[in-house]
């Protein structure tokens, strides 16, 4: 049986978490530390709609973004809000707000989301059974009013 | 970029024409698989992440510990070698091979794929 946290339950804190990326990021730069992020995330996405029985269900688009935000947001495990899911033929965009990976930082920082990337990315291709390369094309910020990712289909 | 079906024929070839070439994949800087050439037994997706992971781990030690810029990463261990190199600025060739090949030839094989496929992914 896993080891449970009896009092503190089963969340902690943006600041740890980001502790985690930083840390990485100053051992084995940002590029290296972004792709296993970002592969460490789609694992995640992979096996949470895995486990909620969502694989391969290919619902709309309107459906899915429900779905998501269902398992990622408030109640989920909390990495992010999805909002909606456009889709503009070989690429899809996914609109987010509050991701763990922009929390804390300053307006104006050129931090990317990975691993709220990632993790949206393979829960989608898990889903639709469709593979994509993710893009974070607008941050909150830089200006924007949602972290966008777009994803463009690899096959 | 080219079709992935021309990148993977030249990879299939370079693999099944070259002795003691085991595998080769093609990945994005970012670690997502172009197209790959690999046993059955290894996870494309991890193989891909892992080996730009690797490279760019590379470059930043070789940037850190003042050695320049780096040619390419070679592991070698006891059943063979895992090779990963720049293929432009657009993607990162792995490429394995067996205890027995001669990294001399291995390296110039290595060379003339890059040439090959360097236009291809640019």
């Amino acid at each position: 049986m896993p080891m449970t946290r009896e009092k503190l339950g089963g969340f902690i804190s943006i600041v740890c978490f980001k502790g985690v990326i930083t840390g990485m990021e100053e051992a084995l730069g940002e590029r290296a530390t972004s792709i296993a992020l970002i592969s460490a995330g789609r694992t995640r996405g992979k096996n949470l709609v895995t486990e909620l029985g969502l694989a391969g269900s290919n619902p709309s688009l309107e459906d899915l973004a429900s779905k998501l935000d269902f398992a990622l947001g408030e109640n989920g495990t909390r990495l992010c809000k999805v909002d909606k899911i456009e889709d503009n033929g070989d690429t899809i965009k996914v609109y987010t707000h509050e991701t763990v990976c922009s929390a804390g930082e300053e307006q104006g920082s050129s931090r990317k989301c990975t691993y709220s990337m990632g993790a949206v990315c393979g829960a989608i291709e898990t889903i639709q059974g469709k593979r994509y390369r993710p893009k974070h094309t607008e941050s909150v910020l830089r200006g924007g009013t949602h972290d966008v990712f777009e994803m463009s289909m690899i096959g | 970029m080219a079709q992935a079906s021309m990148l993977t024929e030249v990879v299939q070839k370079f693999v099944t024409a070259t002795p003691d070439i085991q595998g080769a994949a093609l990945v994005t800087p970012d670690g997502l698989s172009l197209t790959s050439v690999l046993p059955g037994s290894m996870d494309e997706e991890r193989t891909s992440a892992m080996s730009a992971a690797m490279l760019s781990l590379g470059e930043r030690i070789g940037q850190e510990l003042s050695r320049g810029i780096v040619d390419r990463i070679v592991i070698e261990g006891e059943k063979g070698y895992s090779v990963m190199v720049s293929c432009g600025d657009d993607a990162v060739l792995l490429v394995l091979a067996a205890k027995e090949a001669k990294q001399g030839l291995l390296f110039l094989e290595i060379k003339r794929i890059l040439k090959d496929l360097a236009p291809m992914v640019s």
